[in-house]
């Protein structure tokens, strides 16, 4: 009997599969409690680390703090990173904390609609209930733009927004931060602050056709970044054969100069000018001995 | 380009802490960054020479004025950091207040210390209109860090990454 269960699942999946994606329902997994009170100072930090400025500011257009991005050409389409200041209309100032946290954590619109990966909520999922709360904190000071940010031009058939659900199944899953019991509080910080709010895989580890990292190779570069840019490959070998150390991967975050006296350009000059450039100095040597593989002295 | 690299190389070990800091050294780097910047910076990018050992990008063409505007701001900054080298290095860069945090334009204070809010969450950078007399008071390190943000600028715009 389960066989044959399992057969008319598939002859229907096969016979009405875009009704099933249209179906299909969306695990949005545990709320967040609605009431968890944050700091907007320590939110405001991350929403740095977390490249939320530097991402949906038109920056080099003289566009508002927040009020939509310039555009980010890929593959899939041409995005448009959308106004997320707090107008009740056009940006998210009617969101809620759940609504808030389930966008940044779970890829999902507050009217249930799934986010394309372009946003980094594949990394987002390993911020801490108290990390959401303060980024919701902050987001609540930041004055209202009523324009929205231009609508993203994306390419069929990934403008098929439902298909989406099948890309969660098939390359996401919802983890939280797994630190290292063996390792340094500092190595961990490094360790949470890269692979969480940071998001270096999402420009340094190579993706698949469908836009999904191929972890296997995690941190081992890309040349297919929007623009036509690449990123160089940062696992910590690659970064010691180029002569980078601690100190001077830690320096390269704030200043954007390398030890050859050469400084970051493209994407990267934008992470250094947009957010870590930000950081305190304890996380950006945080981050650098995370990235060398190395304890920092304690 | 490549004396700028060589300066800016002993520059950056110093300020970063990795070799001592040694203010005549800083000078004079500063000195050989500020003869190579501005006209000698673009008359390496003649119009459409997009063949060869290029990394330009061709915005550099469409947004020369920008392009000229940061060569010379290197030249500037550069006469800052060498009338600056002898004050003492200021340390860690100041936090930003949660408005510069979450973008809101800065204003000169940012220069001199405080971030704000605004910052954070979106302030813009370093306010470019400053002039090297006001650099001359500054903390060596903070010069220091408007150059880079300088070389970083016109990297980001003009320069095509490749691995």
């Amino acid at each position: 009997m389960p066989i044959v269960v399992v057969l008319a699942v598939l002859a229907g999946a096969a016979g009405f599969g875009y009704g099933v994606l249209v179906l299909w329902p969306i695990d949005a997994g545990a709320a967040i409690e609605s009431s968890r009170k944050g700091d907007p100072a320590r939110g405001a930090y991350l929403a740095r680390a977390s490249g939320c400025i530097g991402c949906h500011t038109d920056i080099d257009g003289g566009g508002k703090p927040l009020a939509g991005g310039a555009a980010l050409d890929t593959d899939f389409g041409t995005f448009y990173a959308p106004n997320i200041t707090s107008d009740p209309n056009v940006g998210i100032g009617s969101w809620s904390l759940v609504d808030f946290a389930r966008a940044v954590r779970k890829g999902i619109s507050p009217d249930g609609e799934p986010y394309y990966p372009v946003f980094p909520y594949t990394f987002y999922s390993r911020l801490t209930d108290q990390d959401v709360a303060d980024l919701y904190a902050a987001f609540q000071t930041v004055a209202a733009v009523g324009k929205p940010a231009p609508t993203s031009i994306i390419k069929f058939p990934f403008s098929e927004r439902n298909g989406l659900k099948l890309w969660r199944a098939l390359y996401w899953s919802d983890t939280s931060f797994q630190g290292d019991p063996v390792r340094s509080e500092a190595f961990n910080r490094g360790k949470y602050l890269v692979e969480g709010p940071l998001h270096c895989g999402a420009c340094h580890t190579p993706r698949n056709p469908f836009g999904a990292r191929d972890v296997e190779h995690r941190f081992e570069g890309s040349d297919a970044l929007p623009g036509d840019g690449s990123a160089p490959p940062i696992t910590s070998k690659a970064l010691a054969d180029e002569g980078w150390t601690t100190a001077s991967l830690a320096y390269a975050l704030v200043s954007g100069l390398t030890p050859s006296g050469d400084a970051f350009g493209g994407l990267m000059g934008e992470v250094v000018r947009d957010s870590t450039a930000f950081l305190t100095d304890a996380d950006r040597q945080a981050i650098a001995a995370f990235l060398m593989g190395e304890d920092p002295q304690s | 380009m490549a004396a700028i690299g060589d300066a800016n190389k002993a520059l950056r070990a110093m300020f970063s802490g990795e070799t001592p800091y040694d203010a005549d050294a800083v000078a004079e780097h500063a000195q050989t960054i500020g003869s190579q910047s501005g006209e000698a910076v673009t008359t390496l990018f003649p119009e459409g020479s997009l063949e060869g050992p290029t990394e330009a990008n061709p915005q550099i063409w469409d947004d020369w004025d920008e392009f000229v505007r940061l060569a010379d701001r290197l030249g500037l900054v550069a006469e800052g950091l060498a009338r600056a080298a002898y004050n003492r290095p200021s340390g860690e860069r100041p936090m930003p207040s949660i408005g510069a945090m979450m973008g809101e334009t800065a204003d000169t204070s940012t220069m001199m210390g405080s971030r704000t809010m605004a910052d954070m969450m979106g302030g813009s950078g370093p306010d470019m209109a400053m002039n090297a007399d006001m650099m001359t008071d500054m903390p060596a390190d903070r010069v220091f860090a408007l150059l880079g943000d300088t070389c970083t600028a016109c990297h980001t715009k003009f320069r095509v990454e490749k691995d």
